[in-house]
């Protein structure tokens, strides 16, 4: 492992932002989102996950796919560095990992460019993930249900903990390892930094609150379809959609037509599930009429859904929509509320 | 990198109006380009982005067939803001078309058997371009029947082909409208009725399209007859945007019907509580 001095932290990204378009947790007013930074010093440190996640480096919330006007349609050149993003936590490299499975291929029909997504795979495929350890774990962090951890490596280009006085450097991926190994301001780190990194551990793990055992969930998910938890989980879900928003994983879009008098830009923008006019076709029929359904939809997409097509659940416990709800709908209750549910229960018939 | 969210531009050649209330339109198209014509290569079944610049894009069945080369039709119900401006095309107007997109009827499992087309209003599209293609390779297929409803006689589309491929004897076309009129000569009933009636074979496959009250009476009728749910298919429609499995709009259980469909059989929807 390598490790670097704090102070030389900005001489670091210096060398970095020349080669690299560095990402880093920027703040926003109260929030911090990541941004391209221009200036070491514009990188927030002071809180474990940023409130906004890395997934608009990769995916903004608007998009141009191209343009058009009455001599045809052209995308607009971009020529810009790798990215590089800098000071992201393992719940988020871990979304953006899933992302990529959505965006960056093509599930029926692996060998057909045409199914992956160029505006993603031009920004994901040359891009690098410092990760970092969180050393305090905020109280609606639960990734350890999913299996992962605050000093989770896995996922990491470059796993990076925050000792005291240092930053120690562990290259994860070759494209990690091939960095490291240019960098000019590193220094080997020795027993005493990997003892400090052990002790980190140790107290952050021991933060985390106690495991749900999800391995029901998947299964179980199909059998409850039609079963009345969904009304009692989604009666107090106003549709609001903020918790798709918010969510790293979540990732579907809407595409619109913006300009006038035969010119303009084809954007995509974020859309949810959540919304009604989501699936509201022409004729009036909407398949998800109502918020039951939509919620519903959100839970077995994250839960069942994604699982069988991609072996993952699309949710990687970073709590940022229990803090966004303005309701209080947790997920994690919901999760235990399933995993909970008793099938073929008596029901009142006033429910 | 190849992008598949940009359309190529196609030339409207014709524009051929399908009933007296003028809300069914065909549209022929041809392409610009030497390579997109070469490279455009389509089966029955699949499907098309059609894009108007500064309003947006609909998907619609490929209803040519690719044994008619060169060009792609689209019949085009006018329902709201995309299909209103795709009825303003005129003849030498420049449109943008993706694809093509999603799976198709699989011709090659049919082939030696024998194929039932049952099919309600202007969904017969892609039935269009199924019939004509296993008609250009006639030989392969066994006997083809073609079950076609409308509300009324103004509703079908296609009329001068349905009267040749009635005239055909290599082909049993059973016509029905849904209430009699004067001069109608042909069936009268729903759909479902009718393929109680006509007596088909249950070891044929069969593809089912049609608005979703005609395909939710039609396939009971034809499990009671015993077709197989793994033979029996049908095209799914949803709302979409991209096409090609990356906006979710389209999603019915863990399946996007872009990509995964629009074709399934009954077998791969049964645990699908949302298809139909
Ligand atoms: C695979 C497939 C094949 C289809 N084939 C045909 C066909 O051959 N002929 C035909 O007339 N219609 C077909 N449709 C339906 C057609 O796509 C819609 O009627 C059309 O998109 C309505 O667009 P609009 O802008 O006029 O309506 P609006 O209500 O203004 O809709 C706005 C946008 O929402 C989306 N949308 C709305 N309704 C639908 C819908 N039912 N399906 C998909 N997207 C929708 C479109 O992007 C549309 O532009 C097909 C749909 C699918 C999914
Ligand atoms: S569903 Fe909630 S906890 Fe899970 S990844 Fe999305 S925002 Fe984070
Ligand atoms: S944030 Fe809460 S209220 Fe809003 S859509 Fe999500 S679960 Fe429903
Ligand atoms: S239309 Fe976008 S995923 Fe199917």
């Amino acid at each position: 492992m390598l490790k670097i001095k704090k102070e030389n932290i900005n001489t670091l990204l210096e060398e970095l932002m020349k080669d690299y378009q560095v990402y880093a947790p920027v703040k926003n007013g109260s929030k911090a989102a990541f941004k391209v930074i221009e200036n070491p010093d514009d990188i927030f440190t002071g809180h474990v996950k940023s409130e906004y996640s890395p997934k608009s480096v990769f995916f903004p919330q608007s998009e141009v796919l191209f343009e058009y006007s009455k001599e045809g349609v052209s995308i607009p050149e971009k020529k810009e560095k790798p990215y590089l993003l800098w000071g992201v936590r393992n719940c988020d490299t871990k979304s953006i990992r899933m992302l990529d499975k959505v965006f960056g291929n093509a599930r029926q029909a692996p060998d057909k460019d045409m199914y992956k997504d160029p505006y993603w795979k031009q920004k994901y495929d040359t891009s690098i993930i410092f990760n970092f350890a969180c050393n305090a774990p905020l109280t609606t962090c639960f990734c350890n249900w999913f299996g992962s951890g605050p000093f989770d490596e896995s996922g990491s280009d470059i796993f990076v903990v925050e000792t005291k006085d240092d930053l120690i450097f562990k290259g994860i991926s070759e494209k990690g390892k091939e960095l490291l190994k240019k960098l000019s301001v590193s220094e080997i780190s020795d027993k005493k930094d990997e003892e400090a990194v052990s002790e980190l551990k140790e107290k952050a793990v021991s933060m985390m609150p106690e495991v749900t055992d999800i391995s029901a969930l998947y299964e179980k998910l199909p059998k409850l379809w039609n079963e009345p938890i969904w009304q009692e989980i989604s009666s107090k879900c106003v549709n609001c959609g903020a918790c798709a928003f918010i969510c790293p994983t979540c990732h579907c879009f809407d595409v619109s037509d913006e300009g006038k008098n035969g010119k303009g830009k084809r954007v995509r923008l974020w859309d949810s599930c959540m919304f009604p006019i989501f699936t509201m076709e022409a004729s009036g029929h909407n398949p998800r009429g109502n918020s039951v359904d939509r919620v519903r939809q959100r839970v077995m997409h994250k839960f069942n859904y994604f699982k069988d097509n991609y072996g993952t659940h699309l949710c990687t416990g970073c709590g940022r929509c229990v803090v966004v709800c303005p309701v209080n709908l947790d997920i994690r209750d919901v999760i235990k509320d399933i995993i909970n549910y008793e099938l073929n229960k008596k029901v009142p018939a006033d429910v | 990198m190849c992008n598949g969210y940009l359309p190529i531009q196609m030339r409207v050649d014709k524009v051929l109006t399908e009933n007296p209330d003028k809300t069914l339109k065909t549209f022929e198209l041809s392409f610009l380009k030497d390579n997109d014509r070469e490279n455009f290569k389509y089966m029955p079944g699949q499907f098309c982005e059609f894009s108007i610049t500064g309003k947006g894009e609909s998907p619609f069945g490929i209803a040519s067939s690719p044994t008619e080369k060169d060009i792609l039709k689209f019949t085009v119900n006018r329902t709201g803001s995309v299909t209103k401006e795709i009825h303003y095309l005129r003849p030498g107007d420049i449109v943008g078309v993706r694809g093509p997109l999603g799976n198709w009827y699989p011709v090659g499992k049919f082939k030696g058997g024998d194929v039932v087309i049952i099919g309600g209003g202007f969904a017969f599209t892609t039935l269009r371009s199924l019939l004509v293609y296993m008609l250009e390779h006639r030989s392969d297929y066994g006997k083809i029947t073609v079950i076609y409803g409308a509300r009324n006689p103004d509703l079908f589309i296609y009329k001068e082909e349905l009267e040749a491929w009635d005239k055909r004897n290599d082909l049993i076309l059973h016509l029905t409208i849904d209430k009699a009129v004067e001069g109608w000569t042909k069936l009268c009933g729903f759909v479902p009725t009718v393929t109680k009636e006509v007596k088909l074979d249950p070891k044929s496959w069969a593809v089912v399209c049609g608005p979703p009250v005609m395909i939710k009476f039609t396939l009971p009728v034809l499990k009671e007859i015993g077709f197989n749910d793994g033979m029996v298919y049908t095209s799914l429609e949803r709302r979409m945007k991209c096409g090609i499995g990356k906006c979710g709009r389209c999603g019915i259980g863990s399946k996007y019907v872009c990509i995964d469909g629009p074709v399934f059989s009954l077998e791969e929807l049964k645990n699908i509580p949302e298809a139909f």
